[in-house]
């Protein structure tokens, strides 16, 4: 940085990113006490440390090799060349290469002072990936090994939704390139694979003891503390206000990006470099959450529960197209997919015995299909990129990125990785174990304790 | 109906149109759209929070019934 200007720029955009970062460690608490509150009293601490312990779990393998995949991985590998490196295989090296920017051993990964931006990208995207894990994670509460979901959290929180976010959530992902595939704030890149990846794992896991009666009529289970469900979810949509900054690119030039000569045009941009406004899009996430409410207080009757998790969904729904919709189309789009997302959820629950805990497969899942495929429709015809040969976003390409998102990198994983846990005995705790409660030793343990100090005092 | 086509010829025209969203000219139709859900949803929450409230007088709980109604999940 060798005038004001330029520095002023980079610690700017330093400084933006790791507020963001900042504002999404609030979903990770959100979500803590979300899946504390949906837990019953004898499952509370295990699922606390369940969801607590992905976060040194994803950050480590993200670090190893998640942030590696995301640079590596645009191209397919095999699919589209690069506009980079104009190769379709791995991309390992030059200017934007992994090697340079994400290899783990490379002396760029740490404090370098010549880079002030990587780190903090580095973080944001990090966490992207405890969100991804997260989700996950309140599906399958209350019969889930500790282990097991190691193992899951870190297969969607390093490995699966990298992969994607390296295929439609990149400027140079094949996906924009050959579909128009266009999610600008992440309805299919986190939600919809998150929730087709814990959908995979409940098709397997199976529901807990009691959800189903003997002829198949789901029951209700908790909350425990509804109180604390709701307290948490407003939490969530606080830190998702700092997802949604950290899925722009706060100031950029994008005449010279672009190849225009002698135009400069400095803007905030999405994750694809095509141009939007911060202002715009604070409407538009406002408009998408009340949307959301309005329907999922009207389509659940007042149910607190899903009137929250409807905000969600309508969010979820909208932020594919959120860079460029009109805060109308907004609120009309988060209505539309917060009742798809309800309703999918009874249907799947009594059709197919589906037991999801918190509702996560359908607020992120159907609700993040759903926001893909209206995008299609209603920004049909708009560039997915500003570079040259890109396809325009279109519905075909939309529908085929929901289906790659919730089914191939989502559901399928989800499915096999559970399969293969399921079959050396690793998925599920024991069923005296669930009956008993996750807690059940350190709770007897605790009122020894207890009496020991009473009778002390006396 | 999109409104941008090509993101270099947008921004490179002689003045750059800064409306970038879709169907640009229907703003009117939208917010009425809007205003339609606004009070098709009050309408129906409204008769609907009155119908189950009238089920619930009919039945004449005492101010203390709810308490054996509270779950210890």
């Amino acid at each position: 940085m060798d005038n004001e200007l330029t520095a002023l720029t980079t610690i700017f955009t330093e400084f933006y990113y790791w507020m963001t970062v900042v504002l999404m460690f609030l979903i990770h608490v959100g979500f803590c006490m979300y899946e504390v509150g949906a837990s019953r009293y004898k499952h509370h601490q295990h699922t606390l440390m369940k969801n607590t312990l992905l976060i040194p779990l994803v950050t480590i393998t993200w670090f190893f090799f998640g942030w590696w995949i995301y640079w590596a991985f645009p191209t397919g590998p095999g699919i589209s060349a690069s506009i980079m490196t104009e190769s379709t295989g791995l991309i390992l090296g030059g200017g934007f290469g992994a090697n340079e920017l994400a290899n783990p051993t490379n002396a760029l990964m740490a404090i370098n002072l010549n880079d002030h931006i990587m780190g903090v990208f580095w973080a944001a995207f990090l966490l992207f990936s405890w969100t991804a894990a997260s989700i996950v994670s309140g599906a399958v509460i209350e019969r889930i090994t500790t282990f097991a979901f190691g193992i899951m959290a870190i297969a969607i929180g390093s490995v699966f939704w990298t992969i994607d976010a390296a295929w439609g959530w990149h400027f140079d992902g094949w996906m924009v390139r050959e579909l128009g595939y266009h999610d600008a704030y992440a309805s299919g890149v986190i939600h919809a694979i998150c929730g087709g990846f814990a959908l995979g794992i409940l098709a397997v896991l199976g529901p807990r003891i009691g959800k189903f009666s003997s002829s198949g009529e789901p029951r209700n289970i908790g909350p425990r503390n509804p109180w604390l469900v709701c307290v948490g979810l407003f939490l969530i949509y606080t830190g998702f206000w700092g997802f949604y900054a950290a899925c722009n690119i706060p100031i950029f030039d994008l005449g010279p990006e672009y190849g225009m000569e002698g135009t400069t045009f400095f803007t905030a941009t999405n994750i694809y470099v095509t141009p939007t406004t911060l202002s715009g899009i604070t409407m538009n996430f406002l408009l998408s959450l009340a949307g959301g409410l309005l329907m999922g207080y009207w389509v659940s009757k007042g149910d607190p529960f899903w009137t929250y998790s409807g905000g969600l969904a309508g969010i979820i729904t909208s932020s594919a197209g959120n860079d460029l919709y009109h805060p109308m189309q907004a609120l009309l789009i988060a209505a539309v997919g917060t009742w798809c997302a309800y309703k999918l959820h009874y249907f799947v629950e009594r059709r197919f015995k589906i037991d999801d805990a918190v509702g996560a497969v359908a607020v992120h899942g159907y609700a993040g299909v759903v926001g893909l495929v209206i995008c299609g429709f209603v920004l049909w015809g708009y560039p997915s990129s500003g570079y040259d040969g890109y396809a325009a976003i279109n519905p075909i390409g939309m529908i085929v990125g929901a289906v790659i998102m919730f089914g191939l990198l989502g559901f399928l994983p989800g499915w096999i990785l559970a399969k293969i846990l399921h079959s050396a005995g690793k998925l599920r705790i024991p069923r005296d174990v669930e009956l008993a409660g996750l807690d059940y030793n350190i709770m007897e343990q605790a009122r020894k304790d207890e009496r020991a100090v009473a009778s002390t005092n006396r | 109906m999109a409104t941008v086509t090509n993101w270099v010829e947008h921004l490179t025209a002689s003045e750059v149109a800064g409306s970038v969203y879709p169907y640009v000219g229907t703003e009117l139709w939208w917010v009425l759209a809007g205003i339609i859900f606004w009070l098709w949803w009050t309408i129906s929450t409204a008769t609907g929070e009155a119908e189950e409230q009238q089920k619930l007088a009919r039945k004449k709980h005492g101010a203390n019934d709810y308490k054996s109604n509270i779950p210890e999940w």
